[in-house]
């Protein structure tokens, strides 16, 4: 396929990347500049296991630590997860899958991957330290940093809780602003996905019809676009106290720290299915496809992808627990919480049941979904002890709670978008990748993962504070433990992908249209994609998981 | 080694371990059911000899969609409720509950008892008797955790907060910061002592006579007693803040490039409002502002204090021990020699761990041999350890400064003894 015209080869010149509407070549740009944010995220994260190795100060002071978890939190958040899989996969896909030749505003999809780009660049800007460089600059170029109002970056944690980020020093509102603006970049492709779905379906591409990750997609769009204003107003309230003084959130100026939190919650809980929807949706790809069987329970998943989008937006405060609530509204919390519960759990026992009778094959992907329903089981079973109040009490703010949203977002989330990157890889390449080595990366990657978080666990349900630059020495050996795995989880990351791009790049292995014999709307055109995505407008007769052969008593 | 949860030391902490075991067995159950039926049909129905096999397109079931939608919806109100009714039990307080005032501010925890008894980094609470810890924060959020008694509440400025609970166990039990506060959350730690009621009572009613002590012993006492020593070196060292070795009558130049000497003004008001004139170099918003919290007469005891720290005396000899409640006579030698080591200000100079701080460091320094600034040999024994703590300039090491006060008359032979036996430990 490779010597004929695709969406790559389209045009060559550099230029007409950076200037292309192509939601092909936009999900690509997309992959490429996310993957660099993973690499730095992830940098930081191995610098704070290093230093949490042993008990005791050894490889950087408490400030620096402080910065390395706030910068691993803001970059994994802001600029890689929630972007994540929908601005990747997403983008690439829907038009795909519903038989379209491009998103309803590719120029608006060109212009989120700027106003990202824009907010990419004030998050780098907010971590120079200026303060500690200052000696080495020359004195103009210090002096204008200053002026812009750098200083040194931001230590509040990702949350940039009130009042310590009114009063710290540190870049915080380039920070804050970044975040911003990079809403702006989550709501536009938001947007532009609900028009798509809504649309630009090919004849016969019902709602009912519709693959999983398209559901997936929708519900998330819809949360991308309701939600993110709000974080965007609460962080924009935040820079106006800081530079004007305007009391919202400073007791001291008659203001409400709590309030800030229940901003920062409303948008930051439902961001989490903004993270982790577009994984289930990947998820339940996959295992049809290497199972030979019908999605189990079509529109039970539909469903509950709906549902969860839906709850999740009423369940914030069960972050704020030990905040200062009252019993009512704490009471109402965790209840609402436990309705997130049974969606997810539908979804897990619909996966499980689509392998009944099938005909397994464990190709690279399908080992990470199997792997994901491990590691999805765990953080939603962990999940209902910080659902429960008594309970959550205790865990608050310790390490049981890192571990728990770890296993969501990395577990959850990553692990998604990387079997989604090798599931796809032959569609959006046209090159195979190594599969032996895309095994031995997924072993890296789910040993070393588990060795870094269970650990976590235990050190919670000791009662180990998070964020803490030391702790007492009874900690010392699960802290051990759990830097061990974060060495092999990175190093299994860096395998998986480096696996991937030689493929991409030097990759002699050329992929068939339909390397997987699936019956979704995307291997129904060459690999890579033309320009246009399909010869002609496809007609879509049967939704995408009739494999098998028919029984009756089928519902 | 392993331990799953903490020791149960609170009323409470059997009940919500109950509902926490209980969830750990329904997890585990759980993950093990479903993960080792979809391992049994990822082997059992797998692809043989790389070739499909016919499969029953299954498209699912509306009876097993509703199975598996009620049963942990059940399960998820069976749990919720046993959360919701021992929450409220962790939020009631009696009309008799004794009340501790707890003041977190960056990153230091002060405690008040009702007779007016004030502690800091370290609280005492009678066992069997609820207690009410009643909160407030000078600066940021921060959050006070015991997990021995399962509590945790955060510390809202401007707002009142308490965590409630009845301990069970007399000893001794982390109390940590759990609500990120800056540079040093992660050393905002305190000690929950329980103890019994009768231990309790003698404690809390122990007064100092402040009238027998002069301006600067009180203003020495501030220095520790509300945290300041945790920023303010008194021996020129810079740790956080500037140190307050002659720190009265110093050249002082703040941010703004104003400068002057620093006066008694100064001084009060960088007490007052820190961060109205912090000086060059040093952070800003690192120290709370005491205004409220000290009245006049603390101040000028601080500032009596601070004056008397004009580099002429050395400095080891400025702050005394605090007085305590521990009965060195009771003590074996080597607790004794530990406990000297502690409060006789021997830390500050001399490391366990073998680091060079000050002075030589104690880690195996029983029976070590080598040089004196002078040319002689020596070995550490037990003569030599004497006379270095009673007449320390008679013998300095090579490479070290002259810098550390005799001892004589501070330590009787007893001390000493202590002392020695502690070194011996020190392998």
């Amino acid at each position: 396929m490779a010597e004929g015209k695709n969406y790559l080869n389209h045009e060559t010149t550099i230029w007409s990347w950076l200037t292309t509407v192509d939601h092909k070549r936009i999900g690509l740009m997309y992959l490429f500049t996310i993957s660099c944010f993973f690499i730095a995220g992830g940098v930081a994260a191995i610098l704070m296991r290093l230093e949490l190795a042993k008990a005791g100060g050894d490889l950087v002071a408490p400030d620096v630590y402080n910065v390395l978890f706030t910068l691993h939190g803001a970059i994994m958040i802001f600029l890689f997860i929630v972007p994540g899989i929908p601005a990747t996969l997403g983008n690439f896909l829907i038009p795909l899958m519903i038989g379209a030749k491009d998103v309803a505003f590719p120029k608006l999809n060109l212009l989120s991957y700027y106003i990202y780009l824009v907010g990419a660049i004030m998050a780098l800007l907010a971590i120079i330290p200026v303060d500690w460089i200052s000696a080495w600059l020359p004195e103009f170029l210090t002096n204008f940093l200053t002026w812009l109002g750098l200083s040194g970056p931001a230590d509040t944690g990702w949350t940039f809780y009130a009042p310590y980020s009114l009063e710290t020093g540190s870049s915080v509102i380039w920070m804050t602003g970044a975040a911003f603006v990079l809403g702006f970049s989550s709501i536009l492709t938001g947007l532009n996905f609900i028009v798509t779905i809504h649309k630009l379906r090919a004849p016969g591409m019902s709602w009912d019809r519709l693959p999983v990750f398209i559901w997936a997609s929708y519900a998330t769009a819809v949360i991308q676009t309701l939600a993110t204003p709000i974080v965007g107003i609460s962080l924009l309230l935040l820079i106006m106290e800081r530079v004007f003084g305007v009391g919202i959130f400073n007791p001291d100026l008659g203001g409400d720290p709590v309030l800030y939190q229940h901003f920062f919650w409303f948008y930051s809980h439902p961001v989490v299915y903004i993270m982790v929807l577009p994984a289930f949706g990947v998820v339940g790809e996959i295992i049809p496809v290497f199972s030979r069987k019908p999605l189990f329970g079509y529109k039970a998943i539909c469903y509950a992808t709906l549902a969860i989008a839906v709850f999740g937006f009423i369940v914030w405060a069960h972050h704020m627990f030990t905040s200062g609530l009252s019993n009512a509204s704490a009471f109402y919390f965790s209840l609402a919480t436990f309705t997130v519960a049974v969606p997810t759990a539908v979804k897990v026992f619909n996966w499980v049941s689509t392998m009944y009778k099938g005909s397994i094959s464990f190709d690279t992907p399908m080992l990470y979904a199997m792997g994901f329903v491990f590691l999805f089981m765990v953080a939603g079973t962990t999940g209902i002890y910080l659902a429960t109040l008594a309970v959550d009490v205790f865990y608050h703010d310790t390490y049981f709670v890192v571990a728990h949203f770890h296993y969501t977002i990395q577990g959850g989330a990553v692990i998604g978008l990387i079997a989604g990157l090798h599931f796809w890889f032959p569609k959006i390449t046209g090159k195979m990748y190594n599969e032996v080595a895309g095994k031995i990366g997924w072993v890296l990657v789910f040993f070393g993962f588990n060795l870094t978080f269970l650990p976590q666990f235990v050190l919670g349900m000791n009662g180990m504070p998070r964020r803490y630059y030391d702790y007492p020495p009874e900690f010392e050996w699960l802290h051990t433990l759990s830097t061990i795995g974060a060495l092999i989880n990175g190093i299994g990351y860096s395998f998986a992908l480096l696996n991937m791009l030689y493929a991409f790049i030097w990759g002699k292995k050329i992929a068939p249209r339909n390397p997987y014999k699936s019956l979704s709307l995307e291997w129904d055109t060459q690999s890579p994609p033309i320009h246009e995505n399909f010869e002609e407008t496809p007609t879509v007769t049967d939704y995408p998981y009739a494999y098998g052969v028919p029984v009756k008593e089928a519902v | 080694m392993f331990r799953y949860l903490p020791e149960q030391a609170s009323e409470i902490a059997p009940k919500i371990d109950w509902i926490n075991n209980l969830i750990t067995d329904l997890s585990v159950f759980f993950t093990v059911a479903i993960v080792g039926v979809m391992i049994f049909f990822a082997i059992y129905y797998r692809k043989k000899d790389g070739v499909d096999h016919e499969t029953p397109q299954i498209k699912g079931s509306h009876t097993l969609e509703w199975i598996w939608t009620v049963l942990p919806t059940l399960v998820c109100i069976y749990i919720a409720y046993y959360g919701v009714i021992y929450y409220q039990e962790l939020r009631y307080v009696p009309d008799d509950a004794m009340v501790v005032n707890v003041v977190g501010q960056k990153w230091n925890w002060s405690f008040k008892y009702e007779n007016g008894k004030e502690t800091s980094n370290v609280v005492y609470v009678p066992v069997n008797r609820r207690v009410k810890f009643l909160m407030e924060s000078k600066d940021v959020l921060h959050s006070f955790f015991i997990p021995a008694m399962r509590v945790k509440r955060d510390l809202v400025p401007g707002m009142y907060t308490y965590v409630s609970f009845t301990p069970v166990m007399t000893g001794e039990y982390h109390v940590f910061c759990t609500e990120y506060c800056g540079q040093d959350h992660y050393d905002m730690t305190a000690k929950l002592k329980v103890v019994s009621q009768a231990e309790y009572d003698e404690w809390v009613n122990y007064k100092e006579d402040l009238s027998a002590f002069t301006p600067v012993e009180l203003g020495k006492k501030l220095y520790t007693g509300k945290g300041c020593n945790a920023c303010h070196s008194l021996n020129g060292k810079k740790i956080i803040g500037p140190s307050f070795l002659k720190a009265y009558g110093r050249e002082v130049e703040l941010e703004s490039g104003e400068k002057f000497k620093s006066d008694e003004n100064y001084i009060k008001n960088s007490i007052l409002a820190p961060n109205s004139q912090i000086v060059k170099g040093y952070p800003k918003n690192q120290m709370p502002a005491f205004e409220g919290q000290l009245d006049d007469t603390q101040i000028g005891n601080i500032i009596a204090f601070i004056k008397s720290l004009d580099g002429s005396q050395a400095i080891e000899e400025e702050v005394l021990p605090e007085k305590s409640d521990v009965d060195v006579t009771k003590l074996t030698p080597v607790e004794r020699g530990k406990y000297i080591y502690q409060n006789k200000l021997c830390v500050t100079c001399h490391s366990l761990d073998g680091s060079k701080v000050i002075g030589p460091s104690f880690k195996g320094i029983y029976g070590r041999e080598g040089e004196l600034q002078d040319g002689t040999k020596y070995v550490v024994d037990d003569e030599y350890i004497k006379s270095s703590i009673l007449k320390p300039m008679s013998q300095v090491v090579k490479g070290y400064p002259a810098a550390m006060p005799p001892y004589e008359g501070q330590l009787n032979d007893d001390d000493i003894a202590g002392v020695i036996e502690y070194m011996k430990t020190l392998k």
